[in-house]
């Protein structure tokens, strides 16, 4: 009965490579500059244990940055295990959505991929997931890219033609639709 | 409650699984305090996101967060158009490559006032061949053609549409975000090559 929730620990720490990465991110933050460094492997553990998102009211978002907030993202690059990059290509428009796998999974998935998925039972783009979870868009990019990866959330792709310039029919159905508001 | 749009209930997401869903972006641009937040929010409804964009290279600066803010509207039951506030510096660690990347367009917001302030921003999507269009902060219509003188005297490109926006006002940011994507479109059908391609009518300007 108590190992499934023992094995899910585990994965999860075995899922903590790159200490060296995250050692260096944790380095470059100012905040311990005036302690020594320390090794960061013990750390990594507990710090991805640590709740990272409060759960405040999503609609209110002050305009300053605090303290605890700078804390709360030296945490959130815990989460992703000191990367930095996604393998999967997400501009900040780009909308994703929660699926049939992400619903069943209710209830065992990790606390910030269940946010992510109560998030995304409409479709969100990544900068509201990112504004939403006040969390910063590197680390968002890195999250949602892990959950797409499995499965987690649908990525549906914007419309840009291969490259930098949106295709003619999307431009088209902008105008229509602009013209209809 | 949520910050999908209510205004238009119609047009609210999700649609049956499988529907194709998209999102477009523009950017919009100008000096501080020419009215970028106004002008998306007049447009948008829901009040605005703020999202961070925390250079990871540059993480040793907690402090140097940039904040970007945001609005998004549905146009149909598929499309999301989010329009964003394009960053202070134009600074590809500071957001500026994420927001301004596959853009429809920009909007810069230009205050007869201060045109310096919005030169570079002008300046920029001019050398990276990114439509874009001039809207004059409210000019009194006296002043108007005059104004539009002197910016066409400035050097930009004669194909830039110059319009006169108030971004208080809704329909004033929607005529002005029609313009862009209508010159958007002309633009993008101007640079496909292939011999069998025709151009659309052009604008009457």
């Amino acid at each position: 009965m108590s190992s499934s929730p023992d094995a899910h620990r585990r994965r999860k720490r075995a899922e903590t490579p790159a200490e060296q990465t995250f050692a260096d991110l944790m380095n470059g933050f100012s905040l311990n500059s005036g302690r020594k460094r320390s090794p960061a492997p013990e750390q990594v553990p507990a710090r991805e244990a640590t709740p990272v998102v409060r759960q405040e009211d999503a609609g209110v978002f002050e305009p300053s940055v605090q303290e605890a907030h700078d804390a709360s993202i030296v945490r959130a690059y815990a989460w992703t295990g000191g990367r930095t990059r996604s393998n999967i290509d997400l501009e900040i428009e780009t909308l994703v959505s929660a699926n049939d796998q992400s619903r069943q999974s209710a209830g065992i998935l990790q606390a910030e991929h269940q946010r992510v998925v109560e998030l995304c039972h409409s479709p969100r783009s990544v900068a509201e997931v990112a504004a939403l979870m006040r969390l910063p868009l590197g680390v968002v990019k890195v999250l949602l890219g892990d959950m797409a990866e499995r499965g987690l959330v649908d990525v549906h792709q914007t419309a840009s033609a291969g490259g930098d310039t949106p295709d003619l029919g999307l431009m088209e159905r902008v105008l229509s639709g602009l013209r209809r508001l | 409650m949520d910050y999908v749009g209510s205004r238009f209930p119609e047009f609210g997401p999700p649609g049956p699984p499988g529907r194709e869903l998209t999102s477009a972006k523009i950017v919009v641009a100008g000096g501080f305090g020419v009215g970028k937040s106004t002008f998306i929010r007049s447009i948008v409804e829901n009040d605005l996101l703020t999202m961070n964009a925390l250079p990871p290279e540059r993480a040793g600066a907690v402090t140097e967060l940039v904040r970007i803010q945001f609005g998004r509207v549905w146009l149909d039951p598929g499309l999301a158009l989010h329009l964003f506030v394009a960053p202070q510096w134009q600074d590809p660690r500071a957001g500026w490559g994420d927001v301004v990347r596959g853009a429809v367009g920009a909007v810069v917001l230009f205050d007869v006032m201060r045109p310096a302030d919005s030169v570079d921003a002008m300046r920029y999507f001019e050398d990276h061949r990114i439509p874009y269009v001039l809207a004059l902060n409210n000019v009194h219509s006296s002043v108007r053609s005059d104004v539009k003188a002197i910016i066409r005297g400035m050097g930009i490109s004669p194909d830039v549409p110059v319009v006169n926006c108030d971004p208080r006002v809704r329909l004033s940011v929607r005529e002005t975000l029609i313009s862009l994507t209508e010159h958007a479109k002309l633009d993008r059908w101007r640079r496909r090559a292939g011999p069998d391609e025709t151009t659309p009518l052009a604008p009457v300007c």
